[in-house]
């Protein structure tokens, strides 16, 4: 079958006698696009000057000094519980909320992906029980369920007392759980090197494993030998860590050249790099349509879109080499800002060197909880062992279990939306059960869960924020407590918005990332 | 690729013997008794809901049958897995919805149980696909997606990847009931050729031209078992049951 060619587009501006602008949809487009924009900033700075206007009526004055004073608060947990200002308190708390964040997500995950299967087995009991799980947990609010949650920690179990004192295995009282820990110690930085890079080098052996299977048609155990590289880098790690001591070298030269380096070798970087982004960005853009016939398939919003870009772009090159970058955070500050044009990088690697430093030992060491009496009140040693909080405790198994729930029901979904053609069809080709689901039904089902799964970690993250209801010391917790005493409620509004807004936005990437990789080639 | 190699000697490809089906309450199969020889073109038609595609899904036990028994080339189809598996691998399915794999491009749908099922290399795998490809004469589609493709397109590489298996015994279920009037002959062809290549074919169709054309016999299902089979020649010129002779008045 031979098809004939494809004329070639006509040119663009002859396509049509121009109408005159007020008519012209191109224009129009345009005008519009650019009105939106202004109108926009317009508002945008409406709503700012206002709020600031009305603080200061209140007595008030809008500014961000508060994060340089003592927030006048201890955190009940975190990396930092004794805090020396608002900034690192609230530092603390977003950490805190981090911290049920990820683990939350995991746990979720792997707990609703099981739920979800079970649902789907046709083992009567198995999937009742699911079934029971999933109706019990997305029935009940999620206040209801973290209240639930901390009054059977307070209420259940045994009070701590100096008669309990001495080392256990779990340790459960109404101030919360302690279980056996791992405590890190010196040498954990260059063991965690150590298996970052055993990790990538599994990688590779999986993949290369994985080749050979496929262009030799042999079992060639993919999975055990990417499995034993990692747990040989684990294993050896334990002893030879200290090798990954020169990596401090590299650090502390880093450290170095940040600090020797003038201001303006970074903002000549900052500004080459803005250019370079923008550029790349509207390079790719055109490559990707470099056809006579892709190039008259640009739209209008394509041009706009790429004027954007370069002018952005620049702008912010202008801002940078003028160093306006500077003056203009701290006219916004209303001082000079706390922080260098070298974006504490100096520090961060000075830290970074001071950890990777070849000392030997253990990088890890195993600890069992105890619970001591320092004064006439026993509590859960901080020295060894791990002490979850009763608020910790509460809100994370209120969140992770709540969304489980939700992860279990959209698992179940994906898998029942592949067709069962396509279970049949590789039925007929003699695929058994579990080739089945891997090589056809999961990477079908994976595809349709992905974007709604996206959403749930979204909902779990934000619902951390119910932590203020059992006094977790999380971000929104520290900040109310911030503005309470500060009164900045604005500013405060402002981090948690941006921070909430960060982590969301990381995470769709991440999960949008993922979604575009997976997505079916359709006609 | 031809059967003559792969021929059992004595026994028929298929023996059914009384077999029964229910869905629910619903006898989809009520006692279907035939036997099937090596490279016999078996056209199965009737009505819709007649039991032609739940016979043919037992063969392969995409459906469990419920009464009699099954024999493919000598192996009885019971729950043993070891059997379902040697019969699977025996013979090939082609489906009316085609059911490729939509995240898989033509060469993976079609090498995809060769490499995992078979534990052929991935080369050796391709060159098969490849010169399948050829045969249904689509070779310059091998790195598109299933989405890409028209109907007869799919239908073709679905025919295609159950060679791959290189099966004694290929089914075809309605494989040109979802195609465009135009793709269907696209399909057909490929169907005829394998028909003649001695290949051991049951085909349920609703294309009376193509029955005529290429069944050594054609059987005539209503209400789960076969009501009349003989050779084309006697089915369509000389039809003896009244339930044939009205289907018959009806379409053709």
């Amino acid at each position: 079958m031979v098809t004939p060619p494809d004329p070639p587009p006509p040119p663009k501006a002859s396509q049509h006698a121009r109408p005159p602008f007020w008519r012209n949809e191109v224009i129009l487009k345009w005008v519009v696009q650019v009105a939106f924009l202004t109108a926009f900033v317009w508002l945008f700075w409406i709503v700012v000057t206002q709020a600031t206007a009305n603080l200061r009526a209140t007595g008030i004055s809008f500014s961000w000094d508060f994060l340089r004073e003592p927030p006048g608060i201890k955190l009940s947990e975190g990396f930092n519980t004794d805090p020396a200002t608002s900034l690192e308190a609230l530092a603390a708390g977003m950490v805190n909320m981090l911290r049920i964040t990820w683990s939350g997500i995991i746990v979720a995950t792997l707990l609703g992906t099981l739920i979800g299967v079970s649902r789907l087995s046709s083992n009567w009991i198995v999937s009742r029980i699911a079934n029971g799980y999933i109706e019990f947990f997305r029935n009940i609010p999620l206040l209801v369920q973290i209240f639930f949650w901390q009054a059977i920690i307070i209420s259940a179990f045994p009070d701590l007392t100096a008669e309990r004192a001495g080392a256990g295995w779990i340790i459960p009282s109404p101030k919360g759980i302690a279980i056996p820990w791992l405590i890190p110690q010196a040498g954990r930085w260059q063991y965690m090197a150590l298996i970052i890079a055993g990790a990538v080098i599994a990688r590779l052996v999986y993949r290369r494993r994985i080749d050979l299977q496929e262009s030799e048609g042999r079992e060639t155990h993919a999975m055990a030998w990417g499995v034993s590289v990692l747990v040989l880098f684990l294993a050896a790690g334990w002893f030879i860590h200290p090798v990954m001591g020169v990596l401090g070298w590299l650090f502390s030269a880093l450290a170095w050249t940040m600090g020797a380096a003038p201001v303006l070798v970074f903002q000549i970087l900052l500004a080459a790099a803005a250019i370079w982004a923008a550029f790349h960005y509207i390079k790719g853009y055109l490559d990707r349509r470099r056809t006579p016939a892709g190039m008259a398939k640009m739209t209008d919003e394509d041009y706009f879109r790429l004027s954007l870009v370069g002018v952005v772009g620049l702008a912010a090159a202008l801002l940078f080499i003028s160093g306006t970058g500077d003056t203009l955070l701290s006219h916004v500050l209303g001082r000079t800002p706390f922080f260098n044009m070298n974006w504490g990088l100096e520090p961060l690697f000075d830290f970074l060197a001071s950890r990777f430093d070849f000392s030997g030992g253990s990088p890890l060491r195993f600890t069992r909880p105890e619970v001591v009496v320092p004064t006439r009140f026993a509590q859960y040693s901080q020295e060894v062992g791990k002490a979850f909080s009763p608020g910790y405790l509460s809100i994370w198994t209120g969140v992770t279990l709540y969304t489980t729930a939700f992860i279990a029901e959209l698992v179940r979904a994906g898998i029942m939306a592949v067709p069962k053609g396509q279970s049949e069809a590789s039925q007929a080709l003699g695929m058994r059960r579990g080739r089945r689901m891997r090589l056809v039904v999961l990477p079908q089902a994976f595809r349709i869960i992905l974007p709604p799964l996206g959403s749930q970690y979204l909902n779990l993250a934000k619902n951390t924020s119910l932590g203020i209801a059992v006094a977790y010391a999380e971000i929104v917790q520290v900040g109310q407590t911030i503005f309470n005493q500060t009164g900045q409620a604005l500013a405060v509004f402002l981090i948690w918005m941006g921070f909430f807004a960060a982590v969301s936005l990381i995470l769709s990437a991440v999960v949008n990332y993922y979604n575009r990789k997976m997505k079916l080639v359709e006609r | 690729m031809t059967a003559d190699a792969t021929k059992t000697a004595g026994t028929p490809a298929i023996i059914c013997e009384n077999v029964g089906k229910w869905f629910g309450d619903f006898a989809a199969l009520r006692g279907v008794s035939c036997t099937i020889e090596h490279g016999e073109v078996v056209v199965v038609i009737g009505p819709s809901g007649s039991g032609k595609s739940t016979f043919i899904r037992c063969i392969n036990h995409l459906e469990n049958h419920q009464q009699g028994r099954i024999v493919v080339d000598g192996i009885e189809l019971t729950n043993d897995l070891r059997n379902i598996d040697a019969i699977r691998r025996e013979v090939g399915m082609v489906f009316q919805q085609f059911n490729l794999f939509p995240h898989l491009t033509v060469l993976g749908n079609i090498t995809l149980a060769p490499i995992w099922v078979r534990n052929q290399t991935r080369t050796q795998a391709e060159e098969t696909a490849m010169s399948l490809l050829e045969r249904v004469g689509i070779p310059e589609q091998a790195n598109k997606y299933p989405g890409q493709l028209s109907g007869g397109q799919q239908q073709r590489v679905a025919i295609a990847r159950a060679l791959a298996m290189n099966p004694k015994i290929m089914l075809f279920d309605e494989p040109t009931s979802a195609l465009d009037p135009e793709m269907i002959k696209e399909v057909l062809d490929v169907i005829k050729e394998l028909a003649r290549s001695d290949m051991t074919t049951i085909v349920v169709s609703h294309e009376m031209g193509f029955a005529r054309e290429v069944a050594d016999r054609v059987m005539f299902f209503d209400y789960g078992s076969i009501v009349e089979e003989g050779t084309p020649e006697h089915f369509f010129t000389n039809p003896q049951n009244e339930r044939t002779k009205l289907f018959l008045s009806q379409i053709l």
